[in-house]
């Protein structure tokens, strides 16, 4: 009797510690349930603090609260503070639909600011349809998608590749070898990039997906090196990154004659590979931490007071950031901040001074305009941006040089 | 001539990860699912001892065996100990554990991958075969690890008590043999290898939180084919499956060979349910 209640004693232990270990980074603030104003307006902050993709989505989350701050140290909205309802999708799809639920229905908040994966976009996409809600989603992704209540202020594939491929075929040459976890992110971009190499004269000499996580790549290396490419372009993901590139370089292969070029490589990944392994190597984004404008200065140095010196800022981060900005912009100029068509109007057409410059949401597809830029690694660990674009891109969320005859299937206004 | 090469050092890799679950398993019958993040804490271990502190790699090495084995101490003292012959709860509770272990690495470390750089950067090149210095190292571990391995197991008390253990515990515990004792002294000493494990993964893979999972699926399969229980079979299985994986990626790319090499290994259990080496038994 006394072991069984032992054994359900250790058992217990573990299993709170367990929950405890999960929750422990959760911070929900402002008390659920009710609907008032008076005191605040409420939104809802999604993103996930446990889990595989917590790396990225955590820095996400801080970004949107740093917003809000500034938001609220400036006389928030229509007089009003923001207040932040924190929730944690924990990297699973559906835990982020019912999340997206609560806050919704039961935090009645204004809008939601949130989600990394497009599995947890989709998976939140009919709850906000079906509740009238916003969601203001903040990452890059594959595209082919319109929703009437989500604004997207990451970038679409277009934004990234239309500049990106020309100039690594221009600087580099035209054989392409293709390395990617296997998921439907790498799939969709390469097939824009395929395009575009038709358009601009390049080559495919090897394509090779491996499963997400997968972190052995000998035999993609030897692949590569019989192959015999001039750019190796990647969309690898999570753990796979910094694997991928350390075994490039202890195979000696050499990043000024065949550089790794990914459009999906951040400053994360190269605080977990190092300047060293990184260095030469090129990467495609609307912003780079180590980016030279004023707004990014201030937003750099607010975001390392309030997180940590050594915390790396993405171009995700930042579009989190200037998305809560976009969110509070919006939310000043509708006239009933309830209602989620007028809402999702007042984003059409604005503007707002972004770290990565000035940016705005289109007026027809919900989608925004961003900078596209090409930067490569340097011994100091940063991006140097070789090559951008003088002015904002425009969106396409079905991607000219894939579906041609779709320009208005996204046309919600 | 180079796929053999690399198959080698997938092989060492794949030694070096599942030597600590094979003694676990093999012995104590424990299926420790939070071997992978025994694995990870030996990385974050070489981490901060060789790239925050600058001290030498080896030390690295040292230290992430002693905090591996302290871990797996209190692993074995505090919620195993108390679990012995109730598989499903082991199963279970070693897989809470593993959740908590990542969880606390993530609330002090930060979920973001860190850095180690190799020691070990130059390569070796016989005409067309190139050889990373640290690949070949790994090989040469790997094969100094099993040897050591066979040593404590084969000429020290330890391992004689260990042995008799794994053979009849009934019987030992008659003989007087502490075999509590033994079974906390084994789940340190295999916690300590899976530790070394991540010193010497750490350089050539990511150190993340959430590293530890690949290597426990690759940890197991190695352990089931070898046969359980058996360093040979460890040693044997880990080399059947680095080669046939990579002189199949040549063919059919990773996805592909991954398939063909799960479904090699669950023929071969199919027909020899004890794996490739079957221990004795008396």
């Amino acid at each position: 009797m006394k072991k069984w209640l032992w054994n359900s004693a250790a058992v217990g232990l573990a299993m709170t510690m367990l929950l405890t270990g999960c929750g422990g980074a959760k911070k929900t603030s402002g008390n659920s349930g009710g609907g008032s104003d008076s005191d605040g307006i409420k939104v809802g902050i999604l993103f996930s603090l446990s889990g595989a993709t917590a790396v990225t989505e955590k820095g996400m989350a801080n970004a949107a609260l740093l917003a809000i701050e500034e938001i609220n140290a400036n006389g928030g909205v229509k007089g009003k503070k923001l207040i932040p309802v924190q929730e944690d999708l924990a990297s699973q799809p559906s835990v982020a639909a019912t999340k997206a639920k609560k806050l919704l229905q039961q935090d009645k908040v204004v809008a939601i600011v949130g989600g990394y994966t497009s599995a947890s976009r989709q998976a939140m996409l009919p709850i906000v349809e079906q509740n009238k809600g916003v969601l203001v989603y903040p990452t890059l992704y594959e595209g082919e998608e319109c929703s009437k209540n989500i604004i997207y202020t990451g970038a679409t594939p277009n934004q990234q590749l239309q500049d990106f491929v020309p100039w690594m075929i221009e600087n580099y040459g035209k054989k392409f070898f293709f390395i990617g976890s296997d998921y439907v992110y790498p799939a969709e971009t390469n097939k824009q990039v395929k395009a575009l190499l038709k358009k601009f004269g390049g080559e495919v000499v090897g394509e090779e997906y491996v499963p997400i996580g997968h972190s052995e790549f000998a035999s993609v290396i030897n692949k590569i090196k019989s192959a015999q490419p001039n750019v190796i372009f990647s969309d690898l993901v999570g753990d796979s990154v910094a694997a991928f590139y350390k075994q490039y370089k202890s195979y000696g292969l050499d990043p000024a004659k065949m550089p790794i070029a990914s459009p999906i490589t951040a400053e994360t990944d190269l605080a977990a590979m190092g300047a060293e392994v990184g260095e030469g190597h090129i990467t495609s984004y609307g912003y780079f931490q180590s980016l030279d404008t004023p707004e990014n200065k201030k937003f750099v140095e607010a975001y390392h007071t309030k997180y940590g010196q050594n915390e790396p800022i993405t171009s995700v981060i930042e579009a989190a950031y200037f998305s809560t900005h976009l969110l509070a912009k919006a939310l000043e100029k509708t006239d009933d901040i309830r209602n989620a068509e007028k809402l999702i109007k007042a984003f059409a057409g604005l503007e707002f001074q972004a770290p990565q410059g000035k940016i705005k949401i289109d007026e027809h597809n919900n989608h925004a305009y961003l900078y596209s830029r090409i930067a490569k690694i340097g011994k100091d660990g940063q991006f140097h941006v070789v090559k951008e674009s003088k002015e904002p891109i425009a969106p396409e969320p079905w991607a000219k040089i894939l579906f041609p005859d779709k320009e208005k299937t996204c046309h919600l206004h | 001539m180079q796929q053999i090469a690399d198959g080698a050092s997938v092989a060492g890799i794949l030694v070096i990860v599942a030597l600590g679950l094979s003694i676990i398993f093999g012995v104590m019958k424990v299926i420790n699912m939070a071997h992978g993040e025994l694995i990870m804490i030996g990385a974050y271990t070489t981490y901060v001892v060789y790239t925050l502190n600058d001290l030498p790699f080896y030390v690295g090495m040292l230290a992430a065996f002693v905090v591996a084995a302290i871990v797996g101490f209190l692993m074995e003292t505090l919620v195993i100990k108390r679990l012995y012959g109730r598989p499903l709860e082991t199963l279970l509770a070693t897989w809470g554990i593993s959740i908590i272990l990542q969880q606390v690495i993530r609330m002090i470390f930060g979920p973001d991958g860190k850095t180690v750089i190799s020691p070990l950067a130059d390569k070796l090149e016989i005409g067309q075969i190139v050889i990373p210095h640290f690949r070949l190292f790994i090989i040469l571990f790997a094969i100094g690890l099993l040897i050591a391995t066979t040593f404590i197991l084969f000429k020290t008390k330890f391992g004689t008590q260990f042995r008799t253990v794994a053979q009849n515990r009934e019987m030992s515990e008659c003989l007087g043999i502490n075999t509590s004792r033994i079974d906390t002294y084994t789940f340190a000493f295999g916690a300590g290898l899976a530790g070394v494990a991540g010193a010497v993964l750490a350089p050539l893979k990511t150190v993340s939180p959430t590293m530890g999972l690949s290597y426990l699926v690759d940890a197991f399969m190695t352990v089931v084919l070898g046969g359980v229980g058996s360093l040979a079979g460890t040693a044997l299985g880990s080399g059947v499956i680095g080669e046939t994986s990579q002189l199949l990626t040549t063919i059919s790319g990773e996805t592909g060979a991954k398939i063909l090499v799960f479904l090699l290994i669950i023929l071969v259990i199919r027909f020899k349910p004890e794996g490739l080496f079957r221990m004795e038994r008396r």
